[in-house]
């Protein structure tokens, strides 16, 4: 994945999925510190300096949410949730709270390495700071604020530029419908999520190959949207 | 006397007093006749006549107004034969004697009336205080009671003790059926009729028929918020008129009773619904607890193939397949696991939706990229019409609608033929309709397909438990829809499901750039 080994902390009770976790993880060249319970998990994450943590929201000793506050009132690291629940509203407030991917289980290598590799890659862009962004077809040039799309110019109001400006700045990351809705329209639109629904559908009319079936602004029902270079 | 005595003597005590006070008004007049004679020489007769009106004024006073009116005539036929000269006889020498008799006999008729008056004023006071007594004791009886029986039993101690009534109390059971809330020794007959004609009509019924004064008295229990039953108050003893007479505290009675009724009702359902409230948490901990322990291994099984498929060297082609086969099975377990508490989550009844208002084209974007691999045999064609509103929906379980309904169709349908979405406006409602090319549903079986654990064909090699199909229709129901299967002319099955419209919100139309910061 890298040359200088990239560090790992997966806070998970499953003896297991950490077993397996861990197998994958170092097969890509990673080094996988192991942690049973959110306490242990939050002293690796202070003395490993890892570059991603993985946790599980079901813990034994303390709540998922709790874990991911307490981390990020000191660290930025990437963070990415197993989730077993199956209701939505853990998810959304996991991510609120600071989490940036989650994986639902029983989830496969496969999926578990996409979403790992997502996250570090974004890690290591977020500095490089390019002004012009591609998609598909789509050319978004920052600095211009113009959008081509196969070399012809998309005309996009405000809204649905910022909404789109915020989701390419968040690659690969879901973002809630709070989220979205507090950064493009205010925070007293949080509650309004027809908005953002009908306006994330405009994006996809100008700038999908198949709006009904989308390949990059990508629907996490229930939760958000992914932005999927 | 307490009020039943009071009312054994008769609601006319003060009009008919007993025989024996008209012996005593002539005894009384006899007497100051006597007293007076020796006075004659000293007092003037004006004077006289003072001593008998005296004597008039406290038989009034005491004796009730029939023996006042006595005493009156008899005061001025004793004044005239022996003060009147000539005495002994009912002539009068003076013509002017007949004012006095005349004044005398107005004076003591009026004085007699007012003062009998009076009397009559206090004993109803006095009955009032103790009337409202009784009522404010059994009130009081009444706000501390915690269930019917103890109401019953303090009504019935009330009207028994204080009025020889007997007192059954009626409340309707779950199918609007009044049913006495107790039995007593020997119950009263009851009429139905009277009865319903109480609790529909509000008016206090009296049944004429029963005669005897056992007639019964019905009475419609109104409290604040809806009419809660009947009450009925019937004679024990022969006491004719009794429930007739007592009609407005027997009202204030059934009024007591139906704000006691309803707090109980009340007191009821604040318990059930905490009580619901409790077990709710607990069903739904259950659940996510079961959820958790269940996916745990299921993951662990999944990633382990996973990784045992990629050791290297690589595996035999045949270990290969048995890690594939292995990885499978455990989805497949999963999916299982996932419909089934669904079906429990939703069988339940309790489901909060989390509905908003949004245009069906995302969620049924978003069910064909979950199914994903799934559908790599049949291409998914999806046509809406253009003038669809947005609908409020829960799109988490409205996608679970979408992927079971594509996964039966990708599992009923020959590779390589497509799968049609359509949805368009319907009056009040859009309807949805997911088809394929397959063979079809049998015929007989359209109506308990959405059952649960019913299959098209009972034992096909196909998987599934039949839990797909019953949990759309648990998830379009919650959503106020409807469901159906049929058959398309053509061949292939068809699920067709509607939602209701509602009223979309508006969406403002966002001011255009050039006017600065175009917000919404």
């Amino acid at each position: 994945m890298n040359d200088v080994a990239l560090n790992i902390v997966i806070v998970e009770d499953e003896k297991q999925i950490r077993r397996f976790v861990r197998s994958a993880l170092e097969a890509e060249g990673c080094r996988v510190f192991e942690a049973q319970t959110g306490k242990q998990g939050l002293i690796e994450a202070g003395t490993r300096k890892p570059d991603l943590i993985i946790l599980d929201l079901g813990l034994p000793d303390i709540d998922g949410i709790e874990f991911i506050r307490d981390l990020r009132s000191w660290s930025a690291v990437p963070i990415l949730i197993l989730s077993a629940r199956s209701t939505e509203n853990d998810k959304i407030m996991a991510l609120d709270a600071g989490a940036d991917d989650y994986l639902t289980k029983p989830f496969g290598v496969g999926e578990l390495l996409a979403r790992v590799r997502a996250l570090l890659r974004r890690q290591g862009k977020a500095s490089e700071g390019g002004t012009v962004v591609v998609f598909g077809d789509v050319q978004v040039d920052l600095a211009r604020r113009a959008v081509t799309r196969a070399a012809v110019p998309v005309h996009l109001t405000q809204i649905e530029y910022r909404l789109l400006c915020l989701l390419i700045a968040n690659p690969g990351k879901v973002l809630t419908h709070r989220t979205l809705l507090r950064e493009v329209w205010g925070p007293s639109y949080v509650e309004s999520s027809h908005y953002l629904r009908v306006y994330v559908g405009h994006l996809r009319q100008k700038l999908e190959a198949d709006p009904a079936q989308p390949q990059h602004i990508r629907t996490e029902t229930g939760v958000g949207y992914r932005f999927q270079p | 006397m307490n009020i039943h005595q009071f009312l054994m003597l008769g609601k006319t005590a003060w009009i008919d007093p007993p025989k024996v006070n008209y012996g005593w008004a002539v005894i009384a007049c006899v007497l100051t006749a006597a007293m007076a004679t020796p006075l004659r020489g000293i007092l003037d007769l004006t004077n006289i006549v003072m001593l008998f009106l005296l004597t008039v004024l406290f038989t009034a006073a005491r004796l009730g107004r029939g023996p006042a009116v006595l005493a009156a005539f008899l005061s001025v036929a004793l004044f005239d034969v022996f003060f009147v000269p000539p005495r002994f006889s009912f002539s009068v020498n003076d013509a002017q004697y007949l004012v006095t008799f005349a004044v005398m006999l107005a004076v003591a008729l009026v004085t007699g009336q007012l003062t009998a008056g009076l009397r009559r004023q206090a004993a109803i006071a006095s009955f009032r205080e103790q009337r409202t007594q009784a009522l404010y004791e059994m009130a009081r009886g009444l706000a501390g009671a915690h269930s019917v029986s103890q109401v019953t039993k303090i009504v019935r101690q009330l009207v028994r003790v204080e009025f020889g009534l007997d007192s059954i109390l009626l409340l309707p059971d779950a199918t609007g059926d009044l049913q006495p809330t107790s039995q007593s020794e020997n119950p009263p007959q009851l009429d139905r009729q009277f009865m319903y004609m109480a609790y529909d009509q509000g008016e206090p019924v009296e049944d004429p028929y029963s005669g005897h004064g056992y007639g019964a008295g019905y009475f419609q229990l109104r409290a604040l918020m809806r009419i809660r039953g009947v009450i009925v108050f019937a004679a024990t003893e022969q006491k004719p008129g009794m429930v007739h007479d007592l009609k407005p505290f027997l009202a204030a009675v059934a009024s007591l009773v139906a704000i006691a009724v309803e707090r109980l009702h009340y007191v009821e359902v604040a318990h059930a619904t905490q009580m619901q409230i409790v077990s709710e948490r607990l069903r739904s901990s259950i659940l996510s607890a079961l959820s958790h322990d269940l996916r745990t291994p299921l993951t662990a099984l999944v990633g382990l193939a996973d990784s045992l498929a990629l050791t290297r060297p690589p595996l035999s082609t045949s270990a290969a397949e048995t890690c594939e086969a292995i990885r499978e099975q455990a989805l497949r377990l999963s999916n299982l696991v996932g419909n089934l508490l669904d079906m429990a989550r939703l069988h339940a009844g309790q489901v909060r939706l989390h509905k908003e208002w949004q245009p069906l084209e995302e969620v049924i974007g978003a069910s064909i990229r979950l199914l994903g691999s799934s559908l790599v045999k049949h291409p998914v064609r999806v046509t809406l019409a253009k003038d669809l509103p947005l609908l409020e929906f829960d799109a988490v379980l409205i996608e679970r609608v979408f992927c079971n309904l594509l996964e039966n169709a990708a599992k009923y349908a020959p590779p390589g033929s497509a799968i049609e979405i359509t949805a368009g406006t319907r009056e009040g409602s859009v309807a949805v309709s997911v088809c394929d090319a397959g063979p079809g549903f049998p015929s007989a079986k359209e109506d308990t397909l959405f059952d649960m654990f019913v299959r098209g064909v009972a034992e096909s090699a196909t998987p599934g438990v039949g839990l797909g199909l019953a949990i759309c229709r648990a998830i379009i129901e919650a959503h106020s829809g409807t469901i159906a299967a049929s058959n398309r002319a053509q061949g292939g099955a068809c699920v067709t499901f509607t939602l209701p419209r509602g009223n979309p919100p508006l969406i403002e139309e966002e001011a255009e750039e050039g006017n600065g910061k175009g917000r919404l």
